[in-house]
């Protein structure tokens, strides 16, 4: 298998975990959708030098994967190629930013800090978003923003590009596979052929996603029905388990809370 | 079920202007009869399957499904009618498991849940793949694969199926179990595929396309045993009926004796 078929096979084992009968897959889609969003713009709203306050936020996504009963080793291998690009964001701030600030009795460089949470957001944001997929369907995800009334096109075109990664992703396996046989001494493709490749790929997937999405029509699939059956109503649970997390952000984002816990202590 | 028929009537129709594929096409077909489409690749086989569903709507002449014309306002209805297989178990097989994958179609047409657990079990037992029920789609091998997706149209119920290539990926064993399945099968269907034994097998009626028309509409026996027929169209006896036809004529193949 190389690796843009295990590239597809990923996204189906993602798929997978999402239909797990897990506490956290039973929560409303809708909520978990909202508390992502929520959580996001939380985070990436910390002050740059407000490190501390940051670490506050692990909170959400370590119970998610402790609730969800999710692999966080997975998690880093499945995201091992954005982090480090997330990372590399904040590489220059100690260059670029030579201020120093007090911590307690510590100077610290502001650089440094303000790298750190730059980090920080980037992978807790990253986090959020890998554990809302994996523990909710497309499908499900679809039914909830269909709730928040976001236009059928819209909500067709996330649905089908969600289906259209793997058969892209299927299609770039087996022409790598077919070139790769051909060209037993060479790693990877040839630049050369980068345009005829890219090109035969994107006509090729586009034939398949049309007969993906034929085979849908041909069994009755039209979007509006679709979406409404995804629909779930929201029980009390769901509602106390969005208006916790919520509260918690707040809390966390607008109270020094670590610090006063530490404070207790010292 | 319901009285399946379909009615061509003049059909063109061409992917590119001033190229027609399919010219002035018609036949018809009614009751629960199995009929093979044949023909050489590219004469325009797949192209008459979908364009039955309505998956192209830009032909000229008509085409009727149980006396419904094949227009848009009426299309939700007739793809309730017809089960399409397609020739590429991968295109229709797109939901995680096999489970969610035969249950698509009954929920989409809003059955309740109870019934959509019935159909895709019967489904699934019909195809002999009801062991398959919890496993993901990509782990499926072809011959797996193919049978899931014609389980995926049965559980729809449909009044008639058409099947594109049916047999393609399958292992003799599996061959001979979908065999067994369309004998078995009570819809009208129509099955394009090369496999002439399979058609042999299971159809009493075939249409042979050339040059975009129907140029013999018969009964199979009558039209696959007539080989200068077949030649003369890109086509091959069965490999049934090479050795009989052979022997028959005297010309005993040494080779294989």
């Amino acid at each position: 298998m190389n690796r843009a078929e295990g590239a597809a096979r990923e996204i189906s084992r993602l798929d997978m975990l999402a239909r797990r009968d897990q506490r956290v897959n039973r929560i409303h889609p809708l909520v978990k959708f909202l508390l992502t969003v929520g959580y996001i713009a939380a985070v990436v709203s910390f002050p740059k030098y407000d490190v501390f306050g940051l670490l506050g936020m692990m909170v959400y996504p370590i119970a998610t994967f402790l609730l969800g009963e999710l692999s966080v080793r997975d998690a880093f291998r499945r995201l091992r190629v954005v982090l480090p690009l997330v990372c590399v964001a904040g590489l220059f701030n100690p260059l670029l930013d030579q201020n120093r600030v007090r911590l307690g009795d510590v100077w610290i460089s502001a650089g440094v800090l303000s790298m750190l949470t730059l980090m920080g957001k980037g992978v807790f944001s990253l986090l959020a978003s890998y554990l809302l997929i994996a523990t909710t369907t497309a499908e499900a995800l679809c039914g909830a923003l269909s709730m928040l009334r976001l236009p059928e096109a819209v909500i067709t075109q996330f649905l089908l590009t969600f289906r259209y990664i793997t058969v892209l992703l299927e299609e770039v396996g087996r022409m790598t596979q077919a070139y790769a046989l051909r060209a037993p001494r060479q790693k990877g493709v040839h630049r050369k052929v980068w345009g005829p490749f890219a090109g035969q790929l994107l006509l090729r997937s586009m034939d398949r996603a049309n007969e993906v999405y034929e085979s849908m029509l041909l069994r009755g699939f039209s979007g509006k029905r679709f979406y409404q059956r995804q629909r779930t109503p929201l029980c009390g649970r769901d509602l106390a388990y969005g208006a916790f997390w919520l509260a918690l952000f707040a809390l966390f984002r607008f109270f020094p809370v670590l610090l006063l816990v530490g404070g207790i202590f010292l | 079920m319901r009285e399946a028929e379909i009615a061509v009537e003049g059909v063109s129709f061409g992917y590119e202007k001033g190229r027609k594929i399919l010219k002035e096409l018609s036949f018809q077909a009614s009751g629960t009869e199995n009929i093979g489409l044949i023909g050489e690749n590219g004469v325009g086989k797949s192209t008459l399957l979908k364009l039955l569903v309505g998956l192209y709507p830009e032909f000229t002449g008509t085409i009727r499904i149980g006396g419904m014309p094949v227009e848009k306002k009426n299309l939700a209805k007739i793809r309730s009618q017809i089960g399409y297989v397609f020739q590429d178990s991968d295109s229709q097989l797109f939901c995680a498991s096999v489970d969610e994958d035969v249950a698509f179609a009954p929920r989409n047409y809003g059955l309740p849940e109870a019934e959509v657990e019935r159909r895709v079990e019967r489904a699934l037992a019909m195809t002999g793949t009801l062991h398959l029920r919890d496993r993901k789609n990509y782990s499926l091998s072809g011959g797996e694969k193919k049978l899931v997706a014609i389980a995926g149209i049965l559980s729809m119920s449909p009044d008639i199926l058409l099947m594109d290539e049916p047999s393609a990926a399958l292992d003799p064993k599996n061959r001979r179990r979908l065999i067994g399945i369309l004998h078995e099968l009570p819809q009208l269907k129509i099955i394009a595929s090369h496999d002439m034994d399979l058609i042999l097998d299971t159809c009493s009626r075939t249409l042979l396309m050339a040059d975009g028309r129907i140029v013999r509409d018969g009964a199979t026996e009558e039209i696959l045993r007539d080989g200068e027929l077949l030649e003369a169209h890109g086509l091959e006896l069965p490999l049934r009926l090479q050795g009989q036809i052979e022997i028959m004529s005297g010309k005993m193949r040494t080779d294989i004796l």
